[in-house]
């Protein structure tokens, strides 16, 4: 799939701008602070109508404008169709081929982007929760189904959180509704415990090889889920279930002591291993990056492999990092499939095979100026 | 902007309904001004009756004039089968569809920790009194189909299952996480007819 143009209204530094985009490969060449990210950020909320980089919507907003509006076409296969995102104060408006869509689920995952960032080099060194948003966002655009689990499995934390501060406050003795919350907990935890499994299997099958790839055959990569209770891949969704019943009966005071839910996949986590080592703990700069890049390349396979299609790539400011022998690796993997988006200060650091097909913009303060 | 002081208490009045901002407000309080009098004074006796005259049926919880209310009275229905609903609406929602001839049971809301209801603050307790009083052999829990409703429906379960009532749950061929009121009564009826055990 790829996108054939987009129009940004009072967005970020972004006055008015219509683009249209090659279906190759397209360059965003400019200054520091000129409009780069903002435009890559762009694609992104469109895709999953949220930033990459900021929670608050508020700030993509135009300073002093009302709303900000984003619209794109998206060209697949068989269809071609558009999307719109329109952010105000009193909210967000997604519309999927001109319809106005209520649930999330009914919009994500029209359009599939993979983004690669330099921050994303805390999918190896940041804490837990960098991963835990990384493959549910991954999971989430290849299924939207798990996006509807995931929400109802956050409303029922939080719930159950409350009783069991009322509890441990003794505000509460009733552990009937205790353990009402706990079985609807599990309900969905055993369903996301589920997916994120056939995920990984998948995601590991991809990444295993293009990190042998992009390390010229010296590094193998392993992928582990790491849970917070004793459950394990060979799992089905009712040994998961069984596991989970058995974990929150033995921590059910413990829980009440603390107030909190002690389990669950919101405290689960992703570890990785180079050569048999623990990459956060161990590995250097250079491999940390690989691994995120690997990361990054499997995703893209793993959605081809699963809706069909190829994803949108966006590469903020990582390519020119990334040394001569990666980045002919990388360019190389997506010659030709994959719509890609490279961000950069200077072209000078770009392979000029790939710049021969690509389509530059010139950024300067969000005007293109060739 | 300076309205005389009859003018800015009834616009008030009208922002205090749900749906209505301060614009509306003011619109149909404009529109009232333009109305014969006889119909603002009909207006204002409907208010005012229907707050008066109305109360909560001491036995099921839904909104009536007499008490018990007459879905409670009618010996006709079968007191064996109660559908247990969140809401008057709700029971308005189910009479409209005609095909329910058991008798209701109206909780006034559901159980949220988060905002600080529990178990006691819903019309719960005179639920179980009911079931001993009037025989009931099967409880149909019809609360919204999201994550409160959910939960209090599995909580009512839990409580009347020792007394080996039967408990079913509405079908979800209600748009999930949707409310109850917004379905029509051909979908209301179907999610009737493939309710589930708990
Ligand atoms: N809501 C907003 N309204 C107007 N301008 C904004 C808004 N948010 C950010 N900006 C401006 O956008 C610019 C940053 O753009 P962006 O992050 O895209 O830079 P960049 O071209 O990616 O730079 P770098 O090369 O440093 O990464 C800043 O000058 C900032 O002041
Ligand atoms: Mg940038």
């Amino acid at each position: 799939m790829h996108i054939k143009d987009i129009a940004l209204t009072t967005y970020r530094n972004y006055d008015r701008l219509a683009l249209e985009f090659d279906d190759t490969i397209n360059v965003i060449i400019g200054e520091n602070a000129q409009g780069k990210t903002n435009l890559m950020e762009s694609i992104y909320l469109l895709a999953f109508t949220k930033s990459h980089r900021t929670p608050r919507d508020k700030e993509l907003i135009q300073w002093d404008a009302e709303y900000a509006k984003i619209k794109g076409t998206i060209i697949k296969r068989n269809s071609r169709f558009p999307m719109e995102i329109v952010l105000s104060k009193k909210g967000k408006k997604a519309k999927l081929n001109h319809i106005e869509q209520r649930r999330l689920s009914d919009y994500i995952g029209a359009l599939n982007v993979v983004m690669f960032a330099p921050e994303d080099l805390n999918l190896v060194k940041g804490n837990p929760q960098v991963r835990r948003r990384f493959i549910d966002m991954e999971i989430g655009q290849i299924q939207p189904r798990y996006i509807y689990h995931l929400g109802q499995y956050q409303k029922v934390l939080r719930q159950r959180n409350h009783l069991l501060k009322d509890l441990q406050r003794r505000r509460n003795e009733d552990a009937t509704m205790l353990h009402v919350l706990t079985e609807q907990l599990i309900e969905h935890a055993a369903i996301i415990v589920e997916r994120r499994f056939q995920f990984l299997n998948l995601l590991r099958e991809w990444a295993a090889p293009i990190h042998r790839g992009i390390s010229r055959e010296l590094e193998k990569l392993e992928i582990f889920y790491r849970p917070s209770l004793d459950v394990s891949e060979d799992m089905d969704l009712d040994a998961i279930k069984e596991s989970y019943i058995a974990k929150f009966h033995g921590i059910e005071t413990k829980e009440i002591e603390r107030g909190t839910t002690l389990a669950g996949p919101h405290r689960d986590d992703l570890v990785f291993y180079v050569n048999g080592r623990d990459v956060q703990t161990y590995g250097s700069q250079g491999q940390q990056r690989t691994t995120a890049l690997s990361l990054k390349l499997a995703e893209i396979e793993l959605i081809n492999k699963e809706t069909g299609e190829y994803p949108v790539l966006l590469l903020d400011d990582v390519l020119s990092e990334l040394d001569d022998y990666r980045q002919s690796h990388l360019l190389h993997t997506i010659r030709g499939k994959v719509q890609t988006f490279v961000s950069t200060t200077s072209i000078d650091g770009i392979e000029h095979e790939a710049l021969q097909e690509a389509e530059l913009f010139y950024i300067e303060e969000g005007i293109r100026k060739k | 902007m300076y309205y005389p002081e009859p003018i800015s208490k009834l616009i008030d009045s009208f922002t205090k309904l749900p749906g209505i901002g301060p614009k509306t407000a003011v619109r149909l309080a404009f529109y009232v001004l333009e109305m014969e009098e006889d119909d603002v004074l009909e207006f204002g006796k409907a208010l005012v009756n229907a707050k008066r005259e109305l109360t909560h049926c001491t036995n099921c919880g839904h909104i009536t004039d007499q008490d018990p209310c007459a879905i409670c009275q009618d010996e006709s229905r079968d007191s064996a089968l109660i559908c247990v609903v969140q809401d008057p609406k709700d029971v308005i929602a189910m009479e409209k569809m005609k095909e329910f001839s058991g008798k209701y049971h109206v909780l006034h809301g559901a159980i949220s920790p988060m905002d600080g209801i529990g178990p006691e603050d819903i019309n719960v307790e005179s639920l179980i009194k009911r079931l001993k009083d009037e025989g009931v052999e099967e409880l149909i829990i019809a609360t919204n189909p999201n994550v409160e409703g959910e939960a209090t429906a599995m909580y009512i379960s839990r409580l009347v299952k020792p007394a080996g009532i039967r408990t079913t749950r509405i079908a979800h061929g209600l748009p999930v996480g949707g409310d109850l009121e917004y379905a029509d009564e051909v979908t209301l009826s179907k999610a009737m007819e493939g309710r589930r055990e708990l």
